[in-house]
């Protein structure tokens, strides 16, 4: 009997804070969703809907135009995570697989621009987007992209530098060169690095707010701008149920692309583990 | 040619084909990363040097013909400006809350879901989500969560018996602020002290309980000292986010109407990162809010260059895997 007392007591203690912590965790989340559902004026009135409002969702792609916000955001993260994956998958390749003299202190460097806090560099980069008249346009993503991101870089060479070495050595007898080795033998064995940082990325400009608030404006800007300030009524007032309903419908496709994107990356590191 | 090289030095003459191909390994080296090298002086190392040049000029963001030589002026005002100097106390308050707390909680979330219980992957999901939800998404979270009226928060505080209508983004900004800090990136310290964990050998833990000890002890000589690297990259990281928080307080400053770029968060939250921003993309004052951000740089450097030399007394890196 005491032995019954005390699996019990075990599993009191593996569950209880378990449970707890997850509970704290989700509630703030749960309660945009339950206030999401409400009508307004049950908005600071009754703790829950009395009939899931539905029409709040709608409001939320009506009274903005939110279908185009949300697709100058996909534009904007889709075209960022691309390039910038692909530069980096590149240069991480160079500097795993690559000797030339300069090459420890230049990747030292790749890591010191991660210690330099984003706004030092951004301002004086702002001053050039301004001065070439790059602003109000997606044009400082693209650039951004195409110099690669030093974490993504450092990822990569981590990634590739455990890949055999006899491969590269086989495709040079063949006649192959190191870009036709890169896109033939590296990039299609990288899937989960390459998953794991688009994802990342993508994530990273979708949630954006300092970035597109002080080089976008107008029709231009993102999701993310849009979505921080409240949706209000024809006299002003703020409709924090529909706005709820905004954020759920912002943040949604994001986790339904990390659940898809995760039985890729899964099935990446199969993949790569069979042929390793 | 193989002639010549043989009349000047025998030797040269026998490496020649490996220092060719060594060059040529070179500037395939060089051509592979350059796409990295050309952004990295054009949207680096150049703007580097004009943030500096920025720091020790007048600049106002717009005219070139006025900017003036001004040297150490900016740097000198930064200790004399009492705006700079709240907001650098706060925001080592806040860090001296939110960093000791996120270490502790990211260790207990990991070592909870690192047992042997069922839905570990749920839960996981659920403390891993708040780390990929958008800033702005998290802001509105805890907006709504302790709005005086409409807020989860007030309404369970009333159940308990305490005030009812707190108004949390006016009253106790930090609070909301070291909360949403807290919870936002618990998913990914966790994340990260996971991995530390899976890479501890099982049989170190077992050896000591066959010697007796009890999982207290395990968890305190085993288990603390082998994740000491994790503890210590966390907490360097942790640090350096902290000292650079910018958007979350002006996003959670009371009001949810019109919002702006040039958004002031309550005083309590007046940060550091915040007021730099502020001096230069609404006052306009790029030569002084370049001197502050150089001096964050330096106050990051410092920190990380004091937590180095500590690290060696506390830790570990005693064992290979």
């Amino acid at each position: 009997m005491s032995r019954r007392r005390s699996t019990a007591t075990d599993a009191t203690l593996r569950y209880l804070p378990v449970l707890v912590a997850a509970t704290a965790f989700a509630l703030p989340l749960a309660w945009v969703v339950v206030t999401s559902l409400k009508k307004q004026s049950e908005f600071g009135s009754s703790l829950l809907p009395a009939a899931p409002q539905l029409a709040n969702y709608q409001l939320a792609l009506s009274l903005l135009d939110f279908m185009k916000f949300a697709t100058n955001s996909l534009v904007l993260s889709s075209s960022y995570a691309l390039i910038v994956v692909m530069v980096s998958a590149l240069v991480g390749y160079g500097f795993a697989r690559h000797r030339a003299p300069g090459r420890g202190r230049l990747f030292m460097l790749v890591l010191a621009t991660l210690m330099v806090p984003n706004l030092v560099l951004f301002v004086p980069q702002f001053v050039i987007f301004a001065k070439l008249g790059l602003t109000n346009t997606y044009w400082p993503w693209i650039l951004w992209a195409l110099g690669g991101s030093p974490f993504a870089i450092f990822l990569f060479r981590q990634f590739f530098a455990t890949f055999p070495r006899e491969l590269d050595d086989a495709a040079e007898v063949d006649g192959a060169g190191p870009l036709r080795i890169f896109f033939q033998i590296y990039l299609p064995n990288a899937g989960p690095a390459l998953a794991a940082s688009a994802i990342f990325m993508f994530l990273w400009v979708w949630g954006d707010y300092l970035y597109p608030i002080l080089l976008l404006n107008g029709d231009n800007t993102t999701l993310a701008v849009k979505m921080s300030s409240a949706y209000v009524d024809p006299r002003g007032n703020p409709l924090q149920t529909v706005t709820m309903a905004g954020v759920v419908l912002y943040v949604l496709p994001l986790i339904a692309f990390f659940a898809a994107a995760n039985r890729f990356i899964v099935r990446g590191i199969v993949t790569t583990g069979l042929k390793g | 040619m193989t002639g010549a090289a043989r009349v000047l030095d025998r030797p040269v003459a026998r490496v020649a084909p490996w220092r060719r191909r060594g060059l040529r390994r070179a500037v395939t080296f060089y051509l592979l990363i350059s796409p990295w090298l050309i952004g990295f002086v054009l949207l680096a190392a150049i703007p580097l040097v004009m943030a500096f040049l920025m720091s020790l000029s007048n600049y106002d963001g717009l005219n070139l013909e006025y900017v003036q030589f001004v040297g150490l002026e900016n740097y000198l005002r930064a200790f004399t400006d009492p705006d700079a100097q709240h907001a650098l106390g706060r925001t080592l308050l806040l860090m001296a809350v939110v960093v000791p707390f996120s270490l502790a909680l990211q260790l207990a979330l990991a070592l909870l879901v690192n047992q042997r219980i069922r839905f570990t992957s749920l839960f996981r999901t659920i403390f891993y989500l708040p780390y990929v939800i958008p800033v702005v998404a998290a802001a509105w979270v805890w907006k709504i969560f302790v709005d005086p009226t409409g807020g989860l928060l007030n309404a369970l505080l009333g159940v308990a018996g305490a005030a009812v209508n707190v108004r949390w983004l006016v009253e106790y900004p930090t609070v909301v602020l070291a909360l949403l800090t807290i919870w936002g990136a618990a998913g990914g310290g966790m994340v990260v002290f996971l991995a530390g964990l899976q890479g501890i050998p099982a049989e170190y833990r077992e050896a000591a309980m066959i010697d007796g000890a009890n999982r207290l002890q395990v968890t305190r000589h085993i288990t603390l000292p082998l994740l000491s690297p994790v503890i210590f990259f966390n907490l360097v990281t942790g640090i350096i986010a902290t000292l650079q928080i910018l958007v979350q307080p002006m996003l959670l400053a009371p009001g949810i109407l019109g919002l702006s770029p040039g958004t002031v968060p309550p005083r309590d939250n007046y940060l550091y990162a915040v007021h730099a921003y502020l001096e230069i993309f609404v006052k306009q004052l790029f030569g002084y809010g370049s001197a502050l951000l150089w001096l964050l740089f330096g106050v990051v450097l410092a920190l990380t260059l004091v937590l180095f030399k500590t690290s060696r007394r506390w830790v570990f890196y005693g064992i290979e895997p």
